[in-house]
């Protein structure tokens, strides 16, 4: 560095001397002194750059430019400072608004499993050509399943127990783990009982996970005996809400569904969950299952072989930690070994057929509602539940299908889960059929029964499949927005290049390099995009919270996505900030070291051949850009327009019944001992104290409330069709006063009375009556079923005693009701048919005077008075539970119409910015103009007509555009084509309006220019 | 009219000056402005050098360690740098040299094929 210092210092000395020494030479040559130093010089050529190349030799050159060029840039910057303000502000919200969405998506789609080494973690899924042989399936929403009826090549995540404890034990991986809901429980022994969540987990899930205690222990092998004594380990975000974090919490016994658990531990902080998005209060030992879930054992004494040892009964996830060294084709293989050895060989468990108290003809989850099928508890009974209230049963699919076909008649007999009868499920199922050989297998040769490891990053997709189309519509949305953004500001550095044209021809005629130029103005944008980026993951960080916040008012539980900038965001922030940077410096920088030199330095600025120019390429460089900007805004405003319309129509959808002043809120006496009969009697006497409770003007109950997702379905045979044809309508149990509480008008007929609530009990118990069990139908059920024969008093879906079932009475209409919609709004509304509620979980409707919210106290004071330990649970109003439907929808039209409000006002400072550039640049021409006698009415035309003209080229673009793009909204649209010629309209009449608004302003100051000064201009 | 006598004359080629220094220092240590004159006047004038780029160029070999320099005083008694070709300078000379003969023989035999052959 030394010698570096000498050299550099002595090299002017030298250069100097070396002139001098041309010059006597030139001078020997016999020219004049002057002419003699003058050729000296010219042969050197410049001293400058040569001082400045010889540095290069010895520096890193490059950081000492940029420096340079740092402090060039700041000067710069400052002393324009609206320039600056405009520009970074202009960058901070496209940035910022890219950082926050992509926090999101980082947040929901690539944080990686909050697992040791979650690399390592593979899950496991089976596929075959045709659906397996098995009574039962339930999946919790980990991953999804496609195991639609008769459905080619189905797959899925879920595995039986036994299979579970096989490949377990066949020591393939370094730890296996499976892992399932482990449904509602009712939570006593700290404080008022309360309703958690939480689930069964191996005895190896902690250790296969890598994961350590917070305080205590985790579960571990031991514990997943059946010896063992039954332990918890508690969620760390839980153990603070409800025990607050007390260190005494271990060795505390709590009871979850009136068994005692002793809290062994408090996991990892980061851990609510394995899969994305989940978030469990409590961990159980799978072992306990049974035992948290009494239901389980009258399942059994029913002669069904109870979950834990049906191989024919697939519920679990399994994930494996793959052993280092060992090949994943390998793992694979074994794996898929043992599935296709059980699949071919294993006997399928018979169904002890025979004493079943009638074949179930319900069906949770149509196959055909996508995404919107209620939880089922792990008991028998199908325990329906709010999608929202329980993290990770985003996509639950759990059916019986043993009303369907004959398997005489389905020919394969594959197509067949079937789950035993919910103990006390009303009767009326016709064609009881399935009777399962003993012989039978899963599956067949040709079915290829198989098993693949894939990645649990991947594999685990949670509620993250629910998140994905709204986020990666939003991250185009912002894309666009950042687009405009860069247009916005390259229109500004062009219109400053173009003030700054003598600026740089100056700096090219003494001798700066034209990379060097170009190298220093990108340098100066890149400043900006930086402070833009700086400022943007300011607004990124308050537009990710404030989003957050409105998706958490919407649960009734914690968001299980931790938000936040981590590493990967503040990454993508750099590289969008510096990508912005160069792509809006490039075509100015460049543009600006492309001059003419000498006419540059002569004539001064806004000189009034510029003008003439402008006449002539109307398609300049910042004329494009600002047309740019609006087609992009746009297609923005389309997009967003549409979404708002949909959510319009979605809101305005004739739900069928008043949704205004109901309180909702479920009960599950199950959990709290009452059996059969015993809770029905408390429905009834809850419902009589409910509605008599002042405030309350009429009260009922139903197996869940409309509107929230959940649905059911039955099949029956309809006299007058063939024998072996089934007919499809949806049901729903109610309670005494259903109708008159939701304002559903009567058509025909009678509500339900005491005697029908007894006949249904009774025709849902162990031995049905003869009667038909009475029903009540919507208009639909009516058209499509009896057109115009009278409905009153048909009776339908009789059946005799078959080899698999009883006798089943079947039903009788007693009444014809308004159509309803029933789970969620964007369905057509089906046949339905309303039956008396009898046993099974229920959620109360009360039809309230005013807020219903104000009422809760009460309410839950009378809950109280009869039974302590009955937890309320999902409380919630119907209002609620319909924006909370709608959550998505809000939630999309809400950021896509701030985000199409920022692309118009974004597009007008573009028009505007432009406008007012081009005002003073022929400010000379317009005060000639004025001084020839213009009127103000022609200077203001002269400019606003460019400004429409360019708003209406970039509508045009843009509307052609946002055709092609919005098609790909299809499925998110409701009642309103992607092509809305109404929307297309509004946003072509606002973003005029807009733009007239933008281009006053300039054009007002034109008229205002005064002719004496502006010819004094330069 | 500057541009007008560069075009009669030859643009010096990357890397090429190097070599041209190299060469000129291999007779004895000399200062910069001998350098140049060395340059110009053995290639009768046909090379072009802007003498100003002979200075990074000096510098550049300095640091590769192929030249060292040291202070002195010119003929016409004035102080001057003087530039002295190193050991490591030398073998480095050898090897361009051959480098370009080599370089210079292929160009030739693409430009003047036939010319080449009849010679051969």
């Amino acid at each position: 560095m030394k010698r570096r210092e000498r050299m550099l210092d002595q090299l002017e000395q030298e250069i100097r001397e070396h002139i001098e020494m041309e010059t006597q030479d030139n001078i020997a040559r016999g020219m004049s002194p002057e002419e003699a130093r003058y050729a000296a010089m010219r042969k050197f050529g410049n001293v400058t750059r040569v001082q400045e190349d010889a540095r290069e030799v010895w520096s890193f050159v490059w950081l000492e430019q940029l420096w340079q060029d740092v402090r060039f840039g700041v000067r710069m910057l400052l002393k324009s400072p609206a320039f600056t303000a405009v520009a970074v502000l202009t960058l901070a919200f496209g940035i910022g608004a890219n950082t926050a969405i992509f926090s999101l998506v980082d947040a929901v789609m690539l944080r990686s499993l909050p697992v040791a080494n979650p690399a390592q973690l593979v899950l496991l899924k089976w596929s075959a050509r045709k659906s397996p042989n098995i009574h039962g399936m339930a999946s919790w929403g980990d991953c999804p399943s496609d195991l639609r009826d008769g459905r080619a090549n189905p797959s899925g995540c879920s595995f039986s127990e036994p299979m579970f404890r096989e490949i377990a034990g066949a020591n393939i991986f370094e730890g296996t783990a499976a892992f399932a809901n482990s449904g509602r429980l009712d939570l006593t022994g700290n404080g008022p009982a309360s309703v958690i969540n939480g689930q069964l987990v191996s005895g190896d899930f902690f250790r296969t996970m890598g994961l350590r205690a917070t305080i205590g222990r985790l579960i571990n092998a031991s514990d997943d005996t059946a010896a063992a004594a039954p332990v918890t380990v508690l969620n760390y975000g839980y153990w603070q809400s409800a025990f607050g974090g007390s260190r005494d919490v271990i060795g505390r016994t709590i009871e979850l569904n009136a068994v005692s658990f002793t809290i062994v531990g408090v996991a990892e902080q980061r851990f609510t969950g394995i899969t994305p998005g989940s978030d469990y209060d409590v961990w159980v030992p799978l072992i306990q299952g049974t035992k948290i879930n009494p239901q389980q054992n009258i399942r059994s004494s029913l002669g069904i072989l109870d979950r834990q040892h049906d191989a024919a009964h697939w519920w679990l996830t399994i994930v494996g930690r793959m052993k280092p060294g060992t090949p994943p084709a390998q793992s694979q293989a074994m794996v898929s070994g043992i599935f296709r050895n059980e699949m071919l060989h294993g006997a399928v468990p018979m169904l002890h057929g025979g004493q079943l108290g009638g074949v179930p003809p319900m069906r949770l989850g149509a196959p055909a509602v996508s995404g919107s099928v209620p939880a089922p508890g792990p008991g028998p009974t199908p325990v329906p539940m709010p999608l929202q209230s329980t993290p990770g049963n985003a996509a639950i699919q759990f059916r019986s299908e043993l009303g369907g076909a004959p398997p005489q008649s389905a020919g394969s007999g594959n197509v067949r889960f079937g789950l035993p009868a919910p103990r006390a499920a009303p009767v009326g199922g016709v064609n009881p059929d399935e009777t399962p050989s003993a012989a039978q297998a899963f599956s067949t040769e040709e079915d290829n029964p198989q098993v693949a490891l894939i990645s649990a990053q991947t594999g685990l997709v949670g509620t993250r499949a629910r998140y994905s189309d709204p986020l990666y519509l939003l991250m185009l949305a912002v894309g666009i927005i950042l687009l405009i953004a860069c247009a916005n500001v390259a229109g500004l550095m062009l219109a400053r290049a173009a003030a700054r044209q003598k600026e740089m021809a100056v700096r090219l005629a003494l001798g700066a390099g034209r990379a060097r130029i170009v190298r220093q103005l990108l340098t100066e944008s890149v400043m900006l995009s930086a402070l833009g980026g700086v400022l943007g993951i300011l607004f990124a960080y308050w537009g990710a919270h404030t989003i957050i916040s409105f998706v958490s008012s919407n649960q009734t539980r914690p968001l299980g996505f931790a938000m936040g900038v981590d590493l990967r965001v503040l990454g993508f922030t750099v590289a969008v900030s510096l990508f912005t940077g160069i792509l809006f410096g490039v075509a100015p920088a460049f543009r600006s070291t492309r001059v003419d030199l000498t006419p540059t330095l002569k004539e001064g600025e806004g000189s009034s051949a510029g003008a003439g120019h402008s006449r002539a390429r109307w398609f300049s460089a910042g004329n494009a850009l600002v047309v740019t900007q609006v087609a992009l805004a746009v297609v923005v405003l389309v997009g967003a327009g549409l979404l708002v319309r949909t959510l319009q129509n979605l809101r305005s959808v004739d739900l069928g019944f008043d949704a205004h002043n109901i309180l909702i809120f479920g009960i599950d006496p199950t959990l709290a001992g009452y059996q059969g009969a015993q809770a029905d009697s408390l429905y009834r006497d809850l419902q009589g104290r409910l509605a008599e409770t002042p405030g309350v003007k009429s009260a009922s109950y139903s197996m869940m409330p409309l509107l929230s997702n959940g649905l059911m379905m039955t099949v029956f045979h309809w006299p007058g069709t063939p024998e072996d044809q089934t007919s499809e309508s949806d049901v729903l149990d109610i309670g005494p006063n259903f109708f008159d509480t939701l304002h559903i008008p009567f058509l025909a007929g009678r509500s339900f009375n005491a005697s029908d609530f007894e006949l249904a009990a009774a025709n849902g118990g162990d031995k049905p009556t003869s009667a038909p069990t009475p029903v009540i139908v919507n208009q639909t059920f009516v058209q499509k079923y009896l057109g115009k024969e009278n409905p009153i008093g048909k009776a339908y879906g009789a059946a005799a005693a078959g080899p698999f079932g009883v006798a089943t009475p079947g039903y009788e209409i007693v009444g014809v009701v308004r159509d309803t919609k029933y789970n969620e709004l964007r369905r057509e509304i089906h046949p339905m048919m309303y039956k008396p509620h009898s046993v099974g979980v229920a959620t109360f409707e009360l039809r309230t005077a005013a807020d219903p919210q104000a009422l809760l106290p009460a309410i839950r004071e009378v809950v109280g008075q009869v039974n302590a330990d009955l937890p309320l649970f999902n409380v919630t109003t119907q209002s609620q539970q319909i924006d909370r439907l709608l959550f998505q929808e809000r939630l999309v039209a809400r950021l896509a119409g701030f985000f199409g409000v920022l692309a118009l006002v974004l597009a007008c400072i573009g028009l505007y910015g432009l406008l007012s550039y081009e005002v003073s640049r022929r400010t000379r021409e317009i005060g000639i103009r004025i001084a020839l006698g213009a009127q103000p009415e022609r200077v203001l035309k002269l400019v606003l007509q460019q400004g429409i003209a360019l708003a209406l080229v970039g509508a045009v673009v843009g509307i052609g555009v946002a055709l092609g793009v919005t098609r790909y909204l299809g499925s998110m649209l409701f009642n309103v084509r992607a092509s809305d010629p109404l929307t297309m309209s509004a946003v072509a009449v606002l973003l005029a309006l807009v733009a007239v608004a933008a281009c006053y302003i300039p054009a007002r100051r034109a008229t205002r220019v005064d002719p004496m000064v502006a010819l004094r201009y330069e | 009219m500057s541009t007008k006598e560069q075009r009669e004359r030859i643009g010096l080629l990357q890397g090429t000056l190097d070599l041209l220094i190299l060469r000129t220092l291999i007779l004895g240590p000399t200062h910069g402005h001998a350098i140049a004159k060395a340059i110009e006047f053995k290639s009768d004038d046909v090379l072009q050098v802007e003498q100003g780029s002979l200075y990074p160029a000096l510098h550049r070999l300095i640091k590769r360690g192929w030249i060292s320099a040291e202070e002195g005083t010119s003929e016409n008694n004035r102080r001057a740098k003087f530039y002295r070709l190193t050991a490591k300078g030398r073998r480095q000379l050898v090897l361009e040299t051959s480098k370009w003969d080599r370089l210079a023989g292929a160009i030739a035999r693409i430009l003047r094929p036939s010319e080449q052959e009849g010679k051969s």
